[in-house]
C-alpha cells in the first residue's frame, strides 16, 4: 500500500520535472527541474530495490552531470533566455507528432499481459554481489569503461580548451 | 506495482525527452533531453531486472551502471563540443548552424 | 499507512535531530570562545541567564543569536530569483541532515525497543558521498540567485573547490571499504572493535589526513574558506542573505561539519569504540560524539591558526598533491591487505616499513615538485 503511494508520488515528480525541463525558456530553471527529475528517478530505483544504482544516479547525474550542465550554461549564452528569440525550432509541430507516435508504439508492448509475475520476487539487495560480478565475468567491460572515461576526460578538456592562444586562458574543469 | 506501470512510466519519460530533442533550438536543452531518454531507458532495465525470474544474475544493475557511466562521458564530451562551437559561432542556436563550410 | 512504521521513523529520527541541534548550539559557542582565545581576546562572556547580570561564560549566546536571526528583516534583492533565493538554504540544509541518519549511532533503544532497520542501508557510504554532493548545488543556487557579481564569483569558486576536493575524499574512503569489504557503515565500525582502528596504520593514517583535509575543503572551512571569506569577497555566496535564511545556511554548514566528522570517525577512528564498552554498551554513543567533538575542535583550531589559501594554491593542492597521493595510497593499501592475509609477523613489519617509506617519500616528492618559484622577484617598473 505504501509502495503504491510512493510510486505515484515519485512518478509524478519525475514526469513533471522532465516536462518542465524541456519546456522552460530560462535554462537554469530547466536544469534544476532536470535535477528534480533525476532525484525522482533515483527514488524509483530505490523503490525497485536497486539501492546501489540509486546512489550512483544521485552521485553521477545530480552531483556531476548537473553541475557540468550548469557550468556550460554559464559559459555559453545569456542564461535568462529573455532575448526575444523563438524558443522552439521551426519544425516543432511534426516533432511533437513524431514523439506522440513513438509513445504509442512503445506503449503497445507495455500494456500487453506479459508472462511476468504480478509481484516481484523478494531479493536481498547486496552490493557485494555486484562487486563480485564486476570482477568475475565483467572485468573486461569495467576496464573498457575506465578507458572510455579517460578518453572522454582528455577529449573534453582538449575540445573545450580550443586553439592555444598566446595568452593562457583558464579551462573549465 | 506491476511491471506494466514501470514500463508505461519509462515510455512516457522517453517520449518527453524525445519531444524535447525534437522541439528545442538550444543545443544544451537537446543534451538534457538525451539525458532524460537515457535515464528512462535505465529505468526500463531495472524494472525488467526486478520482475525477472532470476534476479540473482544482477544483469539490471550491471547494465545500468555501465549505461550511467557512458552517459556521463557523453555529456562531458558533448558539452565540451558545445562550448567549442559557441566560441566559434557565438551562439548555440541549432537553427543557425546550417552551413558545412563557412564562406 | 501502518502506524508502526511511523513510530519507527519517529523514534529513529527525532533523537538525532534533538542531539545534533543541541550540539550545533554548543559548537557555535565553542567556536567563538576558542577562536577568541586563540586570537588573544575573550569572546562572548556577557550573555548568560537572561534578566540578570550573571554571564555564564557566554553560554546563552547561541540562544541570543538564534532569536536575533529570527527577528531580522528578510531582504531579497530586486531582480533576484525569489524562488531560488528561498530554496538555496533549504537545499543546503536537507542533505546535511539526511546524511546524519547514515551514521552508525547505536542508541540503546534501537536494540531493545523496536527492531529498526530503517537506516542501516547496505550501501551507506556511497549514499553518504552522493548526498554530500548536493551541497555543491545549493552553493551554486545561492550564488546565482542573488544577482550579485561577487556572489556569483564566490559561488563558482566554491563549486570548483568542492568538486575538486570530492575526488580525494572518495578515494581515501575507498581504502577503508577495500579493507573491510563492505559499504555498510555499521560493519565498518564493527571491524574496528578493540582499538584496531584504521588510523593506526600507515595507509590508514595517510587516508585519514587526506580525508580530513578534503572534508575541510568540502564544508568550506578555513583554510579553504575563500568562497565565504569576509576580507576577500564579502561573504561570497551568502552576501545577500539575511535573517532566517542566513541562519539556515549557518546551520547547514555546521551540520555538514558534524556529518563529515561523523563519517571520518566511522571510517577511520573506530566509530563508538572505546574503553568501557563491555560493561555499558550505551557508552558507544558517548564515545562517538566525543570523537566527533575532537575532530570539530581540530577544525576550529585550524581555523584560528592557518592563513587562507589562494584559489590557485587551493586547486593546485587538490589536483597535484592530494589526488596522486590518494591513488598511490590505494595501491599501497591493496598490497598491504594481501600481505596481511599471509599472517606472518615479518611480512607485516616489512609492509609497514615499506609503506611508510613509500608514502612519506611520495608526499615529499610531490611537495618538492609543486613548490612555486621562489626566485627573487624582478620588479619591472622600478628601474
Amino acid at each position: 500500500m505504501s509502495e503504491e503511494i510512493a510510486f505515484w508520488i515519485l512518478a509524478t515528480i519525475a514526469v513533471l520535472g522532465a516536462l518542465v525541463a524541456v519546456r522552460k525558456r530560462n535554462l537554469i530553471h530547466g536544469v534544476f527541474a532536470l535535477l528534480v527529475f533525476f532525484a525522482g528517478l533515483s527514488g524509483l530505483f530505490l523503490l525497485l530495490l536497486a539501492e546501489f544504482i540509486a546512489a550512483v544516479q544521485v552521485l553521477v547525474y545530480i552531483g556531476a552531470v548537473g553541475v557540468l550542465l550548469l557550468f556550460a550554461i554559464m559559459l555559453t549564452e545569456r542564461v535568462a533566455g529573455d532575448d526575444g528569440r523563438r524558443m522552439v525550432s521551426r519544425g516543432w509541430f511534426w516533432g511533437l507528432v513524431m514523439a506522440a507516435a513513438v509513445f504509442v508504439v512503445l506503449l503497445l508492448p507495455a500494456i500487453q499481459q506479459w508472462p511476468s509475475p504480478e509481484t516481484a520476487q523478494p531479493i536481498k539487495p547486496s552490493v557485494e554481489e555486484l562487486g563480485h560480478k564486476l570482477m568475475n565475468p565483467y572485468v573486461v567491460t569495467l576496464e573498457v569503461l575506465a578507458l572510455l572515461l579517460t578518453a572522454a576526460l582528455i577529449g573534453a578538456v582538449t575540445a573545450a580548451q580550443g586553439v592555444r592562444m598566446p595568452k593562457e586562458e583558464d579551462s573549465p574543469e | 506495482m506491476t511491471l506494466q506501470h514501470y514500463l508505461i512510466l519509462a515510455a512516457l519519460l522517453f517520449c518527453v525527452g524525445l519531444m524535447g530533442a525534437f522541439t528545442r533550438r538550444n543545443a544544451i536543452v537537446v543534451l538534457f533531453s538525451v539525458e532524460i531518454m537515457l535515464s528512462a531507458a535505465n529505468l526500463n532495465f531495472i524494472a525488467f531486472w526486478r520482475y525477472s525470474e532470476n534476479p540473482g544474475l544482477l544483469h539490471g544493475p550491471l547494465f545500468t551502471l555501465f549505461a550511467i557511466a557512458v552517459a556521463a562521458a557523453e555529456v562531458a564530451v558533448g558539452l565540451a563540443l558545445v562550448i567549442a562551437v559557441y566560441r566559434h559561432f557565438k551562439t548555440v542556436d541549432l537553427e543557425s548552424m546550417d552551413t558545412l563550410r563557412e564562406e | 499507512m501502518n502506524f508502526e512504521l511511523l513510530i519507527d521513523i519517529l523514534i529513529a529520527t527525532v533523537p538525532l535531530m534533538l542531539i545534533f541541534a543541541t550540539l550545533f548550539a554548543f559548537t557555535t559557542w565553542l567556536e567563538r570562545k576558542a577562536l577568541a582565545r586563540i586570537q588573544n581576546r575573550i569572546g562572548p562572556n556577557k550573555v548568560g541567564i537572561p534578566c540578570t547580570r550573571i554571564g555564564l561564560f557566554g553560554l546563552g549566546q547561541p540562544a541570543a543569536d538564534g532569536i536575533k536571526m529570527l527577528f531580522k528583516e528578510d531582504i531579497v534583492p530586486r531582480g533576484a530569483d525569489r524562488l531560488f533565493h528561498l530554496l538555496a538554504p533549504i537545499l543546503a540544509l536537507i542533505p546535511a541532515m539526511l546524511v546524519l541518519c547514515f551514521l552508525p549511532l547505536e542508541f540503546p533503544w534501537t536494540k531493545s525497543l523496536l527492531p529498526i532497520q530503517a537506516f542501516l542501508l547496505d550501501g551507506a557510504v556511497i549514499f553518504f558521498f552522493a548526498i554530500t554532493g548536493l551541497n555543491t548545488l545549493a552553493v551554486f543556487m545561492a550564488g546565482w540567485a542573488s544577482r550579485n557579481k561577487y556572489s556569483l564569483l564566490g559561488g563558482m569558486r566554491a563549486v570548483a573547490q568542492m568538486v575538486s576536493y570530492e575526488i580525494p575524499l572518495v578515494l581515501s574512503a575507498v581504502i577503508v571499504v577495500m579493507m573491510v569489504g563492505s559499504l555498510n557503515a555499521a560493519e565498518i565500525a564493527d571491524a574496528q572493535k578493540g582499538f584496531d582502528w584504521f588510523v593506526l596504520s600507515p595507509w590508514g593514517f595517510t587516508a585519514f589526513v587526506i580525508f580530513f583535509i578534503s572534508a575541510l575543503a568540502e564544508t568550506n572551512r578555513s583554510p579553504f574558506d575563500l568562497p565565504e571569506a569576509e576580507s576577500e569577497i564579502i561573504a561570497g555566496y551568502f552576501t545577500e542573505y539575511s535573517g532566517f535564511k542566513f541562519a539556515l545556511f549557518f546551520l547547514g554548514e555546521y551540520i555538514a561539519m558534524f556529518a563529515i566528522s561523523g563519517l571520518a570517525v566511522t571510517l577511520f577512528l573506530g566509530g563508538g569504540d572505546g574503553p568501557g564498552l563491555a560493561a555499558a554498551p550505551w557508552l558507544s554513543v558517548v564515545w562517538f560524539i566525543a570523537k566527533i567533538f575532537a575532530l570539530i575542535a581540530v577544525m576550529i583550531w585550524l581555523r584560528g591558526t592557518l592563513p587562507r589559501l589562494r584559489v590557485d594554491q587551493l586547486m593546485g593542492f587538490a589536483w597535484r598533491f592530494m589526488l596522486p597521493l590518494s591513488i598511490l595510497n590505494i595501491l599501497v593499501a591493496g598490497f598491504a591487505w594481501h600481505a596481511q592475509q599471509q599472517d606472518s609477523t615479518i611480512i607485516t613489519v616489512i609492509t609497514w616499513v615499506a609503506s611508510l617509506a613509500i608514502l612519506y617519500g611520495t608526499a615529499s616528492g610531490l611537495n618538492q615538485l609543486n613548490r612555486g618559484n621562489t626566485r627573487p622577484r624582478k620588479y619591472k617598473y622600478a628601474e
